[in-house]
């Protein structure tokens, strides 16, 4: 137990300060394979690619939509306590997030089929993600108790997390139509290592004047804290085998899921294109290792009361423990194993461009260059200019994002990516993305936010992407 | 030269990428981050009718031991600092109450404290009062080391009938203890 609160209370603070996972650097990102994991039918022209394994595709998000760990810990001479109360406790709301992710690709390729018009891909990667709301009145008793607020009813509901670590398998294609359209279907089977969620809490505690004496308090609650995999990684961390454990369950040893991502993109002339993408549409069910919690019911407390003649009838009662036992009953405390569903963070992109100036050579071979073909949408500009949307379910409702992006093409060398982007966290976020080819390797770097970067600790949100990929334009 | 002033621009990126500023910050902080929450709750409620103080010939009606292990469990006895433990007792009755005694008893049953209450018999006002332990007030150990109450009332020789409805004398209490969570 001590294990599994701590590593709750480890996701939550470490990987607390991150972010949603908005990949709008990455999303539409034609020179970068990687772009194919977030819209399957986004148009590329390689004849084939290997990611290095492990080096591939690493991504970490990093903030917070309420505070910055400057706003508590600047070196500026004010009491702490005074900071907490005022930010947090006092400037935070229920619908701030500690939020995160990360992946790492693990194993990733794609080949061109016989039909030259489909594309496909593979890989396997690791995932994490969680995601905590600010449990405003959960900390208000912390910090400062139910003594000064008669009548408050803390909500119980504040309490809203989830999170998860999981192996990714996955096998996509992407098939060029005619007429400019290039649909994607990504296949995904989830390998979970360990899950845990609590997001439909509700309830209340709440002090109010006695009946019968000074105080009456009441606990309304319906709360549930579900886990898979936590026992088995506590189990393997005291056995000295934690490592194998993550691997095993990663490789189907622990929960299976399944999930699907769609993804298009269409030029609806020659410079316009409109792209979109749904992704992670699954859920992972979890039957394997599952240890949940619940506290359901309703009790009124006025202390231990004692109506005489009736209550000394018997000279032995122990009215304390028929006091804990009375509240026991009627708000249980209890856990259970019983399997459930966990549906995916699910994701969705959409984006216009307007593509203008130079067009740019393709790489590929003559018989399928785009230089020469016919078919719209065919021609790669040196620029690009549009605006993207992003969406993610939340416990809380859908999240959105909106960028606007400018993208450059130097050649066949190197490509740009600059976003601006509008969301609850920030109204700054400037990003830029770069990717480098070097005859056949590619090299990409990505960096979210950058202005903050002037004062790391004062940001709401840093995220980076980089990976090292070996690419083919030449024949099979 | 294209390729060169292509490569330029990837450099500068590149270094404007992995370069980056933090203000100072000072994490040690953490130690003074003080969580002293201020929790407040009903504690014992005593009720005899006069009926019940009337078919007791002795003078000392009601003597009794009441289990409470709230504030002995380590949890709250280790943390605990300051407290206030207010008490209303209400006489409708015509019996004179002298004394109510409320005895604070550790594990051993050694009284560790004691409050006593004079109650005159109805018509009287509400008896109020607050006991604050902790600094400026009771020592804490009182409330850290108690594990049970003993409540005895001794009444006053008078057995006449109050003519009010419901008579009764009860005994309310509510404590409000400032405990130390970091």
């Amino acid at each position: 137990m001590r294990f599994q609160k701590t590593f709750l209370a480890t996701i939550l603070l470490v990987c607390g300060y991150a972010h949603s996972q908005n990949k709008q650097l990455l999303y539409d990102f034609g020179e970068v394979p990687q772009s194919l994991m977030v819209n399957p039918g986004t148009k590329i022209d390689f004849k084939w690619y290997a990611g290095i394994p492990m080096l591939s595709g690493i991504s970490l998000q990093a903030g917070s939509s309420g505070i910055s760990a400057n706003d508590i810990f600047a070196d500026d001479g004010l009491d702490i306590n005074d900071k907490v109360r005022d930010r947090a406790i006092g400037g935070m709301k229920i619908k701030d997030e500690l939020s995160g992710t990360y992946q790492v690709e693990l194993l990733t390729g794609g080949f061109q089929g016989r039909n030259p018009n489909n594309f496909y891909s593979f890989g396997i990667y690791n995932e994490g993600d969680a995601i905590g709301y600010w449990f405003k009145d959960y900390a208000i008793l912390a910090f400062e108790g139910n003594a000064d607020y008669l009548d408050k009813r803390f909500d119980l509901g504040h309490l809203k997390t989830r999170g998860e670590m999981m192996n990714v398998f996955h096998f996509g294609v992407n098939k060029r139509m005619d007429d400019g359209l290039v649909l994607g279907l990504r296949g995904k089977l989830y390998s979970s290592i360990l899950d845990f969620n609590s997001t439909g809490n509700r309830g209340y505690f709440v002090t109010t004047e006695g009946q019968n004496n000074l105080l009456a308090s009441t606990l309304n609650a319906d709360m549930q804290l579900r886990t898979s995999g936590l026992n088995a990684l506590e189990n393997a961390q005291d056995e000295g085998n934690l490592a194998s454990t993550i691997v095993k369950r990663g490789f189907f040893g622990g929960n299976l899921g399944v999930g699907l991502d769609f993804g298009f993109s269409y030029n609806i002339n020659e410079q316009l294109v409109v792209t979109g993408s749904l992704l992670d549409l699954g859920f992972i069910y979890h039957a394997n290792d599952v240890k949940s919690y619940t506290l359901n019911g309703s009790a009124t407390v006025e202390g231990i009361e004692i109506i005489l003649p009736s209550a000394l009838s018997d000279s032995d009662r122990d009215f304390w423990q028929d006091f804990v036992d009375e509240v026991d009953a009627l708000v249980p405390f209890e856990d259970n194993s019983e399997s459930y569903i966990a549906f995916r963070p699910t994701k969705l992109y959409a984006s216009l461009r307007y593509n203008f100036g130079k067009p740019v050579r393709s790489r590929l071979d003559c018989d399928c260059n785009y230089s020469v073909s016919s078919n719209k949408g065919s021609l790669k500009y040196a620029n690009g200019v549009g605006a993207q949307i992003y969406m993610i379910n939340r416990p809380r409702g859908p999240q959105t994002a909106l960028s606007a992006f400018y993208h450059r093409r130097f050649g066949n060398i190197m490509a740009a990516k600059a976003t601006y982007t509008v969301d609850k966290f920030s109204l700054t976020n400037v990003g830029l993305g770069v990717s480098i080819q070097a005859g056949p390797v590619n090299l990409y770097l990505m960096a979210d936010n950058l202005l903050a970067y002037q004062n790391l600790a004062a940001s709401q949100y840093t995220s980076f992407q980089l990976g090292l990929n070996i690419i083919s334009w030449g024949k099979n | 030269m294209k390729s060169f002033r292509t490569y330029l621009i990837a450099s500068f990126v590149l270094v404007f990428l992995l370069s980056s500023c933090m203000e100072e910050q000072n994490f040690d902080q953490y130690e003074d981050l003080r969580l002293r929450p201020t929790y407040e709750a009903s504690i014992l409620y005593i009720e005899a009718p006069e009926s019940a103080i009337d078919a007791v010939s002795s003078t000392t009606f009601f003597s009794r031991d009441f289990n409470f292990d709230a504030f002995s469990e380590s949890v709250f006895a280790e943390r605990v600092r300051s407290g206030v433990i207010t008490y209303e007792v209400e006489n409708t009755t015509n019996r004179e109450f002298d004394p109510i005694f409320v005895e604070f008893l550790d594990e051993t049953e050694n009284v560790l404290y004691t409050e006593s209450f004079y109650v005159p018999p109805a018509p009287t006002a509400v008896l109020q009062r607050e006991i604050t332990f902790g600094p400026g007030g009771e020592n804490i150990d009182i409330i850290r080391n108690t594990s049970s109450f003993r409540v005895s009332a001794t009444v006053g020789a008078d057995s006449s009938t109050s003519d009010l409805s419901d008579p009764k004398i009860t005994l309310k209490s509510s404590g409000k203890f400032t405990v130390a969570l970091k």
